[in-house]
């Protein structure tokens, strides 16, 4: 009975939600490969909360954490003690913490009463035990047998250090290995200092399991369940993509104008984030990097004269690095990751300080592109590049505009020339004819009557074709969403419409959106062989967004030659923008935005 | 028969009203603009009225949207409204009503004064009068599958000449058919179509037009 009910609600959940309702197992099982902590326990409810409030993007999602944490599986998989990458160690351990022990190589310690100078750990770290004698004080510099005592606690965090960090997956699969096999036979013989205790100097390491067992499947399960999850991942994309495209479509006119302007921004992330790992992941390094993402969001003028600095900082972070290991061994050589290389001794330190070299010269090269060209808009002076793209583009939309209103007064005046001009020319021939013929054989006269009637009819049909070419009567009487309806209403094809536009636009602007509509709808209909069509128009915020959308066979080009690049054109002269989407394979979605106001409110003027 | 004209254009308002005084209309009033209009309509309450779409003072739609302003004061006040160009938009919104007596020509249509006197007095009589053009459309953006296709070629020539708002009689006469052919092809097409069958061919027409512009 229980069965049947829980059966029943979990087939209607899932009709209602869709196959996006996967995405919670697919991101808990991703979740569980890097344990049990706040964050996974955070990012699987958000799974659960966007397939409850945003099915169709869980969709989206879905074969996108499919295929990461089929990748993730795979990598697991590879980078375990003695898989093949088994050499890599994670990024994500956490580095231990000698606090205290650290303390020895900066200031003075007590050696308390017991004779132990015990260093612990951070979180689930470790600890160092020293028996020495007691009640005296170890401070540096540090002489003769305690400079030799020094030294081997040196030699032993980081032997200690370096192991873990390298094995920290071995660490985190499954239980701690002990470490102190590493640390050698220690104490040399014959350096103890006489007195009590006795006992020798000891030192011992061990580290408990930094996160619970991953379990079943991380054993010989795990490559084919990755293999699986990427497959059915990297099939399901095309299919769960689908729904979105028509909103991400519609949203890339914005995106390549923000591209355009802000594309230095996009690098602060990474930056923070290669400068936050050198500090392994910790909430402030967490915050960090998401503080960074916002600020690109929000403030992306700003973000992108940061990244000039925040790259002199990385540099600098990673010459302080490098400059650690040139020294003498000490506490202070923690081995880390500094971008893609594990500093742990003097030669990768080279490699290290080479990248922080790098980032510098990337960090200069950028001035001029973000901080300076602010500034030299703020302050005058040197010709704003934005303001010089700006003149170019209006040169380049101006002749567009030019070549377009020449070439368009041409094709009216070749068909007037060739249609109603002729006609009227072959009409005043007949009626001479009629003039004549009409004392002679009224009944020829009668026929040339009728034909000159047939003649004035043509030629009526001619002029108004022609006037519909310039500017259609609907768009003119009732404005751009009308006369859509009417285009909609004279198309073969059966087209579902989506209109909020509250008033009327500026003439050109009707004009040019109008056409750009009726040229997208007559390619829908004449290439694509779709079977059904799409209009959406939304005028928000200063911004006309259009989309024309038809399910047909796809593969529509701009640049192959079709009426859109006439469009594009057009709707570039008001600072409008046209995007296509067209796989191979369907379907079609033409976005376009204009920015432009409108005149007023809709209203009837009876 | 008493008749209002609106029509922005003196020479053509002139021809008009010569045209109609000719064919022993009574003209209640000839005037130049959309206000003018309404007032008239709603002031004479005429037989019908005979309005040109584009009127002062917007040089819009302003006709069309005085006309159907007296409709919804006068419901099925016969309006013929003459146009350079024929728009479905304009059709749909004169025929929402499904009062009938409504007319929707090109200009051009005044050529042949008989056809369109003929018209005039169909409005009047509260029958309905679609311009060809608007029905070829009409007919000409039906999908490939819809029951429409099932149509015989004659049947189809049946078809839009009803729509046009065409008696039996004068269908039978255009095609060169006797009258209970007419009937019987309009029969089939009512079953073809899936329309319950009627008689009256004001209702007929509007039948027909509101299956052709769902």
């Amino acid at each position: 009975m229980l069965i049947i009910l829980l059966w029943r609600i979990i087939t209607r959940l899932a009709r209602r939600l869709g196959l996006g309702a996967l995405l919670v197992p697919v991101s808990a099982m991703g979740m569980a490969l890097a344990g049990v902590h706040l964050w996974t326990v955070v990012l699987v409810l958000i799974a659960v909360a966007v397939v409850l409030r945003k099915p169709l993007l869980a969709a989206a999602l879905l074969p996108l954490s499919m295929v990461s944490a089929g990748l993730a599986g795979l990598a697991v998989a590879a980078t375990a003690p003695g898989g093949p990458a088994g050499w890599v160690v994670n990024v994500f351990a956490k580095p231990l913490r000698f606090t205290s022990l650290a303390a020895l190589s900066a200031g003075p310690m007590w050696v308390k009463g017991g004779g132990t100078v015990t260093a612990v750990g951070g979180k689930g770290g470790g600890s160092v035990t020293v028996l020495a004698p007691p009640g005296q004080y170890l401070a540096p510099p540090f002489q003769g047998k305690w400079q030799a005592l020094h030294a081997i606690v040196v030699r032993q965090y980081q032997a200690v250090h370096a192991a873990a960090v390298r094995q920290s997956w071995a660490v985190r699969g499954g239980p701690a290995k002990p470490i102190r096999a590493v640390l050698g036979k220690i104490p040399p013989k014959g350096w103890l200092p006489p007195g009590p205790p006795k006992a020798p100097v000891a030192s011992q390491f061990s580290m408990p399991s930094v996160s619970p067992p991953v379990g079943w499947w991380q054993g010989r399960l795990l490559v084919p369940v990755a293999l699986l999850l990427l497959t059915l991942g990297l099939w399901l994309a095309p299919r769960m993509l689908r729904g979105v495209r028509p909103r991400v479509a519609a949203r890339m006119p914005e995106l390549r104008r923000w591209l355009a302007a802000n594309r230095w921004a996009l690098l602060l992330p990474p930056v923070v984030a290669i400068g936050m790992a050198a500090f392994g992941v910790r909430p402030w390094t967490i915050a960090a990097v998401i503080a960074a993402v916002i600020l690109v969001i929000r403030w992306p003028v700003i973000a992108a004269d940061v990244v000039p600095f925040a790259l002199a900082a990385l540099a600098a972070v990673g010459y302080l690095i490098a400059a650690r290991w040139q020294s003498a061994p000490g506490f202070y050589q923690h081995p880390m990751f500094y971008g893609p290389v594990l500093v742990d001794g003097p030669k990768s330190a080279i490699a290290a300080g080479a990248e922080a070299s790098a980032f510098l010269a990337l960090g200069a090269w950028l001035v001029p592109r973000t901080i300076g060209a602010h500034l030299r808009t703020t302050f005058g002076g040197a010709p704003d590049p934005d303001l010089a793209g700006r003149v170019q583009r209006l040169t380049e939309t101006r002749g567009h505009a030019v070549d377009a209103a020449a070439a368009e007064l041409r094709r009216i005046e070749r068909d007037l020339h060739d249609g109603a001009q002729a006609r009227l020319v072959a009409l005043g021939m007949n009626l001479r004819a009629v003039e004549r013929v009409l004392p002679g054989s009224p009944n020829a006269a009668l026929a040339l009557v009728a034909e000159a009637r047939e003649t004035s009819v043509r030629a009526l049909n001619e002029l108004r074709d022609l006037i519909r070419g310039i500017c259609p009567p609907v768009l003119a009487d009732r404005g751009l969403g009308h006369a859509v309806q009417a285009l909609v209403l004279d198309t073969p094809m059966p087209t579902t419409l989506d209109i909020d536009l509250p008033g009327r636009l500026s003439a050109p602007v009707e004009s040019a959106c109008y056409f750009a509509v009726a040229e997208a709808l007559a390619n829908a209909v004449k290439h694509s062989g779709a079977r059904h069509a799409a209009i959406r128009i939304h005028h928000k915020a200063g911004v006309l967004r259009i989309q024309v959308a038809d399910d047909g066979a796809g593969g529509a080009d701009p640049a192959q030659g079709t009426g859109l690049l006439g469009v594009e054109r057009r709707l570039g002269t008001f600072d409008g923008i046209l995007a296509v989407s067209s796989p191979p394979g369907g379907p079609t979605i033409i976005a376009m935005e204009v920015p432009c106001e409108l005149l007023s409110p809709k209203t009837s003027s009876y | 028969m008493r008749v209002v004209v609106a029509e922005d254009l003196f020479l053509l308002r002139d021809g008009l009203t010569r045209l109609l005084a000719a064919h022993q209309f009574e003209i209640a009033a000839a005037v130049d603009s959309a206000p003018g209009l309404l007032c008239a309509l709603l002031e004479h309450r005429p037989d019908v009225a005979v309005v040109d779409v584009r009127l002062p003072p917007a040089f819009a739609d302003d006709g069309l949207q005085a006309a159907l302003a007296a409709r919804r004061e006068v419901p099925g006040l016969p309006v013929l409204l003459l146009s350079q160009y024929v728009e479905q938009l304009y059709a749909r919104e004169l025929l929402a009503d499904q009062a009938g007596a409504v007319g929707y020509l090109l200009k051009d249509r005044v050529f042949s004064d008989e056809a369109f006197v003929d018209a005039i007095k169909t409005v009047a009589g509260g029958g309905t009068v679609m311009d060809p053009e608007v029905v070829t459309k009409l007919l000409g953006r039906r999908s490939r599958d819809e029951p429409i296709n099932r149509l015989s070629g004659r049947e189809r020539e049946v078809l839009e000449l009803m729509a046009e708002g065409r008696s039996n009689t004068a269908i039978a006469q255009r095609l060169y058919i006797t009258e209970k052919a007419v009937s019987k092809h309009t029969t089939s097409i009512f079953i073809k179509l899936g329309l319950a069958a009627d008689q009256d061919d004001n209702r007929r027409v509007l039948a027909v037009l509101a299956y052709l512009n769902s």
